[in-house]
């Protein structure tokens, strides 16, 4: 040893260069296993081991960055730095970690679900509606996305004069809820924006799995700008929509709800023009058979005064008639002229003749 | 001012529910008519040409 030398380290150099070696070659390492003997210390540190078929090793993190709820026999892959600790023991410092495969996300989604309803952070009454205008909408997406593209389709189709900023991040993988919390914190700063929609096409539950980071479903739950969701397909539901103000099925289904379908309101406006115009000629032909009904009227009054008149006048006749000396004349009667005194002349005067005669005697009736 | 899409469509609104109204008057039909036919198109012309702006914000927001 002495005509080779090397360098003798003491073991708490020793340790730390094994630190910085591990650090170096596994900067951000991402570690996939099933947890066992998941236990939390003093409220805040987290122990679990992470193992599979034919290995284990030990894992440590701060309560705080566990953004999924966590149980012995759940499947996770963990972001970590692998360390070789004072006791000279392996281990990974975890920084993220998230639940893969069907089963373990279901029971993570099950668990904080629960979790956040007692908290009362998805009640109902806390929800807001669509804001009356919206003139400015902050969305959260990548810009690569499927459904950003759709959302943007849709979005153009349906309406114009909006505006839209696109907070461009991460919406699958690790990175990905810290990057959307952010773009929410920047929407919330500059409060620019009427709305905030959180959009990402459909995907696999591992894909999706982000939407159910405790964080950020607390995040869109404190926005103080309303926040609509539009993630995966209809059938996919996650934490964040539950947090959401607004739900919608779809990123295109976002585009609707945020929006008039400028074709239907055309629509509408040429069906209120053709409407009046059926209106205004209805009033038109409805004011015609007024005045028409009135003409009518009029006239049948006219006749009816004349018929009046006509029966008045046929009665006056008759009754001049009845009044004619001549008619009396005729029912045998005489009319007798002159001044009935004894031995003067009278004329009497029948329907006939003129007679002259003396009167010989006067008596009383 | 020119009028924005909003208010053309409000006025076009308020047009339509003088037709049905104790206002409306016979005399004064035709030309109010005329005047909602003209707005109605002109709504429509702006509503097809309207487009939206989209813009990505320069932020990165992986940091």
């Amino acid at each position: 040893m002495e005509n080779n030398p090397q360098q003798v380290y003491t073991v708490t150099d020793f340790q730390a260069v094994c630190n910085q070696i591990l650090e170096t070659a596994f900067t951000g390492v991402v570690v996939e296993g099933e947890v066992a003997s998941y236990k939390v210390n003093q409220g805040k540190y987290v122990f679990f081991d992470l193992k599979d078929d034919n290995a284990s090793v030990g894992c440590f993190m701060m309560l705080f960055a566990q953004r999924f709820p966590l149980e012995d026999g759940m499947r996770v892959r963990v972001r970590a730095v692998p360390k070789l600790t004072n006791w000279g023991k392996f281990s990974l410092t975890v920084q993220q970690v998230q639940p893969v495969g069907e089963g373990s996300l279901k029971k993570s989604f099950e668990l904080l679900k629960k979790k956040l309803t007692e908290e009362g952070l998805f009640d109902a009454a806390k929800k807001r509606p669509l804001p009356e205008k919206i003139l400015k909408i902050g969305v959260i997406s990548s810009t690569q996305a499927a459904g950003y593209a759709d959302f943007c389709k849709i979005l153009n189709e349906r309406w114009g004069g909006l505006t839209v900023l696109t907070a461009h991040t991460q919406v699958q993988g690790m990175t990905a809820a810290d990057q959307i919390i952010r773009a929410l914190k920047y929407f919330n700063e500059h409060g620019e924006v009427d709305i905030i929609a959180v959009i990402r096409g459909g995907g696999s539950a591992d894909d999706l799995a982000v939407f159910n980071d405790e964080a950020l479903v607390r995040a869109i739950a404190a926005s103080k700008i309303p926040v609509i969701t539009g993630i995966g397909h209809e059938v996919d539901e996650s934490l964040c929509d539950l947090a959401a103000d607004i739900v919608a099925s779809t990123p295109s289904n976002v585009a609707q709800m945020l929006t008039r379908d400028r074709r239907e309101v055309i629509a509408s406006i040429k069906a209120d023009v053709k409407r009046i115009n059926n209106l205004l000629n209805t009033k038109i032909d409805d004011l015609t058979e007024v005045n028409r009904n009135e003409i009518t009227r009029i006239a049948q009054e006219i006749y009816r005064k004349i018929e009046t008149i006509g029966a008045d006048v046929s009665s006056q006749i008759k009754i001049l008639a009845q009044l004619n000396p001549e008619n009396v004349l005729a029912r045998g009667y005489a009319l007798v002229r002159g001044k009935a005194t004894l031995g003067e002349d009278i004329e009497i005067e029948t329907q006939n003749e003129f007679i002259t005669a003396n009167v010989k005697a006067i008596k009383e009736k | 001012m020119a009028k924005n899409i909003s208010e053309k469509i409000d006025e076009l609104k308020t047009g339509v529910e003088w037709f049905y109204s104790d206002d409306f008057k016979l005399e004064d039909a035709s030309e109010k008519y005329k005047a909602l036919t003209t707005l109605a198109k002109d709504i429509e012309g702006d509503l097809n040409n309207l487009k939206n702006e989209i813009k990505v914000i320069e932020e990165d927001f992986s940091k």
